[in-house]
């Protein structure tokens, strides 16, 4: 396929019993900041490793540019891992760690100099070349890993939960950091994640996987606002998922009748036609909430009245979970936009009206079975 | 994440490493049910097992005087390395890198030569080769290996134990017979149990401080093998390995455990 | 609260114990190094140097020199299969049985193990059988009373010794290391070379002393399977001492194996006591390694 640069057709793999991988396809495309998305335990790390060549596939291919590289070992592979543990060579210097693979090639030492040196400058590090990795904070080492791994020039560069031993603030900086650096060096990045909003925030395409699969591949706006299974509507954000019988359809809005909710409208076409059953996923910051009933509900609106549970304030916006009489739970967001003086505040126990509109609403799974992975962009089909 | 699979190159080593330590326990195992004294085998027999039981009074002596020395000189290590790991892992006091050091070296020392300074140190202060005088020496070098190991165990433990013992109205002695000794017998039973199989096994340093009647099972086995072939040691081995693992296999969780722990 | 400082009683038993049997009897022996032979054993009062420049003479130099020879040999191949065996047993997901099967032979006594391999190698030993009966041989050959059969059995004895500590250092060993240097370019072999080794230096060091030191000192193993040609210093001293009984060169000869093994020792704790290497603490743990492999039975 044309501009795709690493590509993956039914790959699987097992380790004992446990199935790791179960037939897993994709295309990426060249340049691209893919995102591996899903749970510890998901499969990403492993379908990460087959690409890099740590572990062979039980069956399956891997091309690298369009070359099979399936069965290769790693050093035959145009591809270099940043992992999770930096994995830095406790006994050279940094830059002797960013020279290693330069010294395997037996690269002249005038060309090492250099190279090392641009590397470091493109981290940040050029002053700490001479210290041991034990001398370096966790976001230095973090960033020799990447120098170190971009110096082979690879064609692509495999990023392990490369973030998850910094702490949050830091998290944030280096995010940034490994955004700029992709923009710099124009390579595929191939990034393996347990974190949904790192996902969403520098990822130009994610899959999001599970249980050795991948439910859904698209761009973050995609997989936030249109999510195609329950799982990825749960695993990315908050959300609110009803679920019923469709009661009735007409002029493109179903109405699920859900039984702790009542009836929900829902505009979702053919998706979920009378008779079907439906999950339906509404996300907080899409519901409104108010002390008074809503003016008008329209022919699109839902309004549910509910008792707040529990509310929680978080400075730029609350978070209210919301209890209906039928016994079922909602959570809203409400940001706090705007000072908003005289406007009485929502407490604990208030008796509270949440509205929003069935072009919100999302349908998740139709007829009890998941809405097999739909995949958007250039994604092989199952 | 699974482990990538072993190189075979290695592993072939580590198999080749198996067979060459077993071969020779195999030899002894055939060598043991051979008919005739000689190397070559002639017939299946169990002689040399009747001659062992029945016919090695000798060999049961030693063994005896082997299993008291070992038995006396641990339990003497054991009392004075536990006694000197607690000191020096709670206290700083002057003389306390003299007796780290001590309990050290030795271990270090090749074994003839401290053999050698315990004969001319036991001739020079005219005392009497025998069993007193090896039991005096294993006890020397068994002391440094039950030090590491309790001193290993104390290292771990957590001393603000102590301090809650002492605050809740335990004196000195109570404190360590009640809190800490309890806490390190993993520890102690391990350097005890070193301090057995070392002294057990000695050959060198007890054939420079034995005197007449006192040869331990070593010296025996010495002995016995100098002058050529003896099929009763061939049984005696036997028995010695399959005794160790009837012993050591229904308490491996034990073993595991204390292993664990030291 | 403030505290008695009872450091001092519980450590001056065992101070004194071992000032009165291990340092003691040791400085006897240098003083001894230093005095008149006496005629029938033991020394007689007067100083000399006698002893020490006995040292430097023809056969006893041949001798250290064949000792130094046959220790070096017998440590490196001992390191050279047992880097490869602890790796394995470190990578198997069978580490204790593995472990197990390198120790149960140690559980015989260690004068049997000897024995043992007269059992294979004399004249009318199991190989000798075995190539008769293959029809390699037709008169007995004599395997036994060379250096090299030495050499086999000191390697023999010693491997465990160093498989151990190795063992310990390689398990510690962070084996994504080796992952991303193949992940840079580098070969299997180059990774182990490059990465590996480096890291695990600590194990090496400790595997050679633990190795080389006793292997130098060794006294039985040359006497039964040696013979007189394969003679190493430990042998020499225990005849000076009980057959010649010339004291003060049983003295300096003990006091130059000391000395040596000494130097060994302090290379031993500079290493592993190296500021920022990792292996700070590994020492010890080997230490410990060792021993509770001894424990074991």
């Amino acid at each position: 396929m044309l501009g795709s640069n690493v590509s993956i057709s039914g790959l699987s793999k097992s380790f004992g019993d446990f199935k790791a991988l179960k037939d897993v396809s994709l295309e990426i495309k060249k340049g691209e900041f893919f995102s591996l998305l899903g749970p510890s335990g998901c499969g990403k790390t492993t379908l990460l490793r087959l690409i890099a060549g740590f572990e062979d596939p039980d069956s399956g291919l891997v091309s690298i540019d369009g070359r099979d590289v399936t069965g290769l070992p790693p050093d035959k592979r145009r591809c270099n891992t940043v992992f999770q543990s930096y994995a830095l060579f406790p006994h050279l210097t940094v830059f002797e760690n960013v020279a290693f693979p330069l010294r395997i090639r037996k690269t002249p030492g005038k060309k090492v100099r250099e190279l090392v040196k641009r590397h470091l400058d493109l981290v940040q590090l050029e002053k700490h070349a001479d210290k041991k990795p034990s001398q370096l904070s966790g976001g230095q080492k973090q960033r020799v890993a990447i120098a170190r791994a971009l110096i082979n020039e690879p064609s692509v560069l495999l990023l392990d939960e490369p973030l998850s031993a910094l702490d949050a603030k830091l998290r944030q900086h280096m995010l940034v950091e490994l955004d700029s650096i992709h923009d710099e060096v124009g390579i595929t990045f191939i990034y393996v994640t347990h974190d949904q909003a790192e996902a969403l925030s520098v990822s130009d395409r994610i899959a999001v996987m599970d249980g050795g699969k991948i439910l859904q591949v698209g761009s973050p706006q995609d997989i936030y606002e249109n999510p195609k299974a329950e799982f990825v509507a749960r695993f990315i954000g908050d959300t609110n998922l009803f679920s019923g019988k469709v009661v009735s359809f007409s002029n493109g809005i179903s109405l699920v009748q859900d039984e702790r909710i009542g009836a929900i409208k829902v505009e979702a076409g053919n998706e979920a036609p009378e008779g079907s059953w439906v999950s339906v996923a509404v996300r907080p910051e899409k519901i409104r909430i108010s002390l008074a009933p809503p003016a008008e509900a329209g022919p699109l609106g839902n309004v549910v009245k509910g008792m707040v549970d529990e509310p929680i304030y978080s400075g730029f916006q609350s978070k209210y979970y919301v209890r209906t009489p039928g016994g079922g739970h909602l959570v809203v967001f409400r940001q706090h936009a705007q000072w908003s003086e005289g406007v009485p505040d929502i407490k604990w126990k208030d008796e509270v009206w949440l509205s929003w509109s069935a072009r919100d609403a999302v349908v998740v799974e139709a007829s009890g079975t998941s809405i097999a992975p739909v995949v958007s962009g250039d994604s092989l089909d199952e | 994440m699974s482990r990538r699979k072993v190189p075979s190159f290695s592993d072939a080593v580590f198999w080749t490493v198996v067979v060459f330590l077993f071969m020779p326990l195999f030899v002894l195992l055939l060598y043991s049910f051979n008919a005739s004294k000689g190397g070559t085998f002639t017939g299946f027999s169990l002689v040399w097992y009747e001659r062992l039981f029945f016919g090695s009074d000798q060999l049961w002596k030693a063994f005896g005087k082997s299993v008291s020395i070992a038995l006396g000189s641990a339990s003497l290590a054991t009392f004075l390395g536990t006694l000197a790991a607690v000191g020096t892992s709670r206290y700083k006091f002057f003389g306390k890198g003299y007796v780290q050091a001590m309990s050290f070296v030795p271990m270090i020392l090749p074994e003839i030569v401290m053999g050698v300074s315990l004969l001319v140190f036991f001739a020079g202060l005219g005392l009497k080769l025998g069993m007193a005088t090896i039991l005096i020496a294993h006890t020397t070098f068994n002391i440094p290996f039950v030090y590491l190991l309790v001193s290993a165990r104390l290292e771990e433990f957590d001393s603000s134990v102590i301090e809650a013992a002492r605050d809740l109205g335990a004196n000195e002695m109570q404190t360590l017979l009640k809190v800490i000794v309890p806490m390190i017998v993993p520890g102690i039973l391990s350097g005890w149990l070193t301090a057995v199989t070392l002294s057990l096994e000695d050959f060198v340093i007890t054939f420079f401080v034995a005197g007449p009647g006192s040869t331990t099972l070593p010296l025996y086995i010495y002995s016995a093998i100098r002058f050529g072939v003896s099929p009763v040691i061939n049984a005696l081995s036997v028995v010695m390995v399959v005794g160790t693992v009837l012993l050591v296999y229904p308490s491996r969780r034990f073993l595991k455990a204390f292993a664990a722990g030291a | 609260m403030r505290q008695r400082n009872y450091g001092p009683w519980y450590s001056a038993p065992q101070g004194l114990w071992l000032t009165l049997f291990f340092a003691a009897p040791l400085f006897i022996i240098i003083v001894y190094s230093f005095l008149k032979k006496g005629l029938y054993g033991g020394v007689e009062p007067g100083f000399s140097l006698a002893a020490w420049h006995a040292l430097g003479g023809g056969t006893l130099l041949a001798v250290a020199l064949r000792t130094l020879l046959v220790s070096l040999v017998a440590t490196s191949i001992t390191i050279l299969i047992a880097l490869p065996a602890s790796y394995s047993i470190a990578r198997s997901s069978n580490q204790s049985l593995r472990l197990f099967l390198i120790i149960v032979p140690f559980w015989t006594n260690f004068l049997v193990r000897v024995y043992a391999w007269i059992a294979i190698l004399g004249s009318e030993g199991f190989l000798n059988d075995a190539l008769r009966w293959l029809g390699i041989l037709s008169t007995p050959a004599q395997f036994l009373y060379n250096q090299g059969t030495v050499v086999l059995v000191l390697v023999y004895m010693y491997l465990p010794y160093a498989i151990l500590p190795l063992f310990s250092t390689i398990e510690k060993f962070d084996f994504t290391l080796l992952e991303a240097a193949r992940d840079l370019g580098a070969s299997r072999l180059t990774a182990i070379v490059r990465i590996l080794l480096p890291n695990i230096r600590g194990g090496i060091v400790t595997a050679v002393l633990f190795t080389f030191i006793p292997i130098f000192g060794a006294y039985a193993v040359p006497l039964l399977v040696g013979g007189k040609d394969a003679y190493m210093l430990g042998n020499i001293i225990a005849d000076q001492v009980t057959k010649t009984r010339n004291w003060p060169l049983a003295a300096s000869i003990s006091m130059a194996v000391t000395l040596i093994t000494g130097i060994g020792a302090l290379v031993y704790a500079y290493t592993s006591s190296r500021p920022a290497a990792p292996q700070v603490d590994d020492a010890e743990d080997d230490l410990d390694y060792i021993i509770q492999a001894e424990a074991l039975p």
